[in-house]
């Protein structure tokens, strides 16, 4: 927030034993503005997401932070640079209330120790009176407060992705990552978890990275997108620019090609889709 | 675009409009915890007096059983941070039992025959003895915090086998297979050994004296458990366990984590070393075996994973159970005094805490402490954990 930086991906490249799921890839993130990565199933979109956050280490390639090389670093150092990230698969305890959910993010913001909180010194229950009145302030903004003394797990699906996104604002970030903030949810949660997005840049002036499927929100919410297909940049550019590229409709909606071609090339295409999927679901798991 | 942002931000201000410091006050109000106006606050006052005044009423046989229990305790309450609240599996809980055990007497002892001690202060020698298992859990702890899970289980059989060929080995230290006598502690000329002491009319011996320091190390040690489960340390040990990619993401050092844990957990098994040889006065090597490592897992497994009080359930339950059978094996059927064939008590409990792991398992997941919690939640309504 202090200091805005942009996120440079160069040339990334990601291979799982033969298998590419990452070619090459390129894009930057201005500070302050949504960047929608969008792509076909098994584009390589999530693989990109574990890149960024330190979970996958990159083949080759690099992600610069302002001044700082993210590859190669364990992700809680990532963390600590202020990039924060949603998971796709819900990560959040369900037996844990919703404040501690949200106060976890606040780890890289504290300092209590094992012995200062086994004590219960009082610099402990000061630090945790403050993060907590942020916490609260958090809950509020994403519109949470009212179920903070809840277990994360007895919330509606929205509500619980809502408490996952409030947890990774907790974090403070300057850079957000969102995998699929509004799938699974009904329209009316959509609407409001795009409008919590669309306030987390313009009053936070968070810059976002944000994977999503729900084309309605992207080109609502996008001020840049990156379009990936097999692990491949296809098109990039402005969210209007990109619905019109011929790649793009290409990707979504096949070649337009004899009937038999198009089937084999659908087949296979598929094939290929599930092994990402299950990649891709083994990572967020 | 604008338009969702404009509704936002109303949203916004709305909701700051809605939370003025009187709402907050109000919910902040109904949790403050009354403890002496509602019931569970005199059961907790009956119980630790209850406690208090046992050595007045009870024989050295139960006196000596309850200080095993409240060793076991604080033994499980370390394995619980470990296993219950981290999800990090140990085998080797038992060798960090010994490492208290015969470290305390090692440093406590005198050199005399064919034994080799330090001789120091016994309350110096069983802080020592406890920082002594920390190191020896540091030592393992680069382990430790790169295995996860049922692999670092694996990992920590290996200390059993180590610790035990080491007490065989090293005889002018422990004793080797015979054991060796413990020196009785004493604190600041207050001896807690066999010499009588008449309080009240009553007898102390050590085991009633003993009593005292038991409870006060256990209450300590629950304590500054529950102080770090409930803090950030055990907010970020519960992300380990629950979602250990998640808990990377949000910044939390996994290894060091991990390894920190390991340290900390052994230290609680030091302590509970020292209390064990002192309460049996005696250390032998198979006070220090697999079973009961396994032993230990099964307390926290009924007690209830990832709690302090599931933790002293167990050890309660676990700990207990023999020597009731023992003390009732002629009354009880199927089970038959030591020494006279058939089921003996230790046999007999060994099935008991078994079957009650398979119970718990399958029908109380969250362990005995889930039955307390419950009924105590249906009581006062609101009151959390």
């Amino acid at each position: 927030m202090t200091t805005a930086v942009p996120l440079q991906v160069r040339d990334v490249t990601v291979r799982f034993a033969g298998l590419t799921a990452l070619d090459q890839v390129n894009f930057t993130v201005d500070p302050g503005t949504v960047h929608a990565v969008i792509g076909p199933n098994g584009a390589g979109k999530s693989t990109c997401f574990n890149v960024l956050s330190g979970v996958y280490r990159a083949t080759s390639g690099s992600v610069r932070f302002g001044a700082h090389e993210l590859t190669g670093m364990p992700p809680h150092r990532i963390a600590g640079l202020g990039i924060a990230r949603t998971f796709q698969n819900l990560a959040l305890p369900p037996r844990a209330t919703v404040a501690d959910s949200l106060l976890l993010g606040r780890h890289r913001l504290t300092r209590t120790g094992f012995v200062a909180a086994g004590l219960r010194l009082p610099s402990a229950a000061r630090e945790e009176a403050r993060h907590r009145a942020r916490v609260r302030e958090i809950a509020a903004f994403v519109g949470l407060e009212d179920q903070l003394d809840r277990p994360a797990g007895s919330l509606p699906y929205g509500q619980q992705k809502l408490a996952e996104l409030g947890r990774a604002l907790c974090m403070e970030p300057e850079l957000l990552l969102l995998d699929e903030p509004v799938a699974g949810m009904t329209a009316d949660e959509r609407r409001r978890t795009a409008a919590v997005i669309a306030g987390v840049r313009d009053s936070l002036g968070i810059s976002i990275v944000l994977v999503e499927h729900d084309m309605g929100v992207v080109m609502r919410l996008a001020d840049a997108v990156t379009v990936l297909d097999f692990g491949r940049r296809i098109a990039g550019g402005a969210p209007a620019d990109v619905q019109n590229d011929p790649a793009v409709i290409r990707a979504y909606l096949g070649e337009d090609e004899p009937a038999h071609a198009e089937q084999d090339g659908e087949q296979d295409g598929e094939q290929d889709g599930e092994q990402h999927a299950q990649r891709d679901g083994e990572a967020a798991s | 675009m604008s338009d969702i942002t404009d509704q936002n931000q109303n949203q916004k201000q709305k909701q700051k409009q809605n939370v003025p410091p009187l709402r907050a006050a109000a919910k902040t109000a109904t949790r403050v915890p009354r403890p002496l106006t509602r019931p569970g606050g005199y059961g907790w006052v009956a119980g630790a007096l209850l406690l208090l005044a046992l050595p007045f009423y009870l024989d050295t046989f139960w006196l000596q059983a309850g200080l095993f229990a409240m060793a076991a305790a604080i033994g499980a309450i370390g394995l619980n941070l470990l296993t219950g609240s981290t999800g990090q599996l140990s085998m080797g809980h038992a060798f960090f039992l010994a490492v208290g055990a015969y470290g305390y007497t090692a440093l406590a002892g005198d050199s005399e025959g064919r034994y080799t001690g330090l001789g120091l202060p016994t309350w110096l020698a069983a802080l020592l003895a406890v920082v002594l298992t920390g190191l020896a859990g540091g030592l393992f702890s680069p382990i430790a915090g790169r295995l996860r899970g049922a692999y670092l289980g694996i990992a920590t059989l290996a200390l059993i086998v180590i610790g035990l060929h080491v007490i065989d080995n090293a005889t002018d230290l422990t004793g080797g297979a015979l054991g060796r006598e413990v020196p009785a502690l004493n604190l600041f000329g207050f001896g807690f050994d066999r010499s009588e002491l008449l309080v009240a009319g009553v007898p102390f011996g050590s085991a009633e004296k003993l009593w005292y320091v038991g409870l006060a190390l256990l209450l300590g040690c629950a304590l500054f458990a529950r102080g770090v489960l409930r803090g950030r340390p055990g907010r970020a040990m519960n992300a380990i366990r629950d979602h250990r990619i998640a808990a990377g993401v949000m910044g939390v050092p996994v290894a060091r984590y991990r390894a920190a844990v390991f340290v900390l957990s052994s230290m609680y098994a030091g302590l509970a070393g020292v209390l064990l040889a002192l309460v049996f006065q005696n250390v032998t090597p198979s006070q220090f075996g697999m079973v009961v490592s396994l032993q230990y897992l099964a307390m926290i497994v009924i007690g209830g994973l990832g709690s302090v009080g599931g933790a002293v359930v167990g050890a309660v339950f676990v700990s207990m159970l023999p020597q009731v059978l023992t003390r009732y094996s002629d009354a009880l059927p199927l089970v038959a005094t030591p020494g006279t064939g058939g089921v003996s008590p230790g046999e007999a409990s060994a099935y008991l805490y078994g079957a009650a792991v398979v119970a718990v398992v399958l029908f109380l997941p969250g362990g005995l402490i889930r039955l307390v919690a419950r009924r105590t939640t249906m009581s006062t309504s609101g009151e959390k954990r």
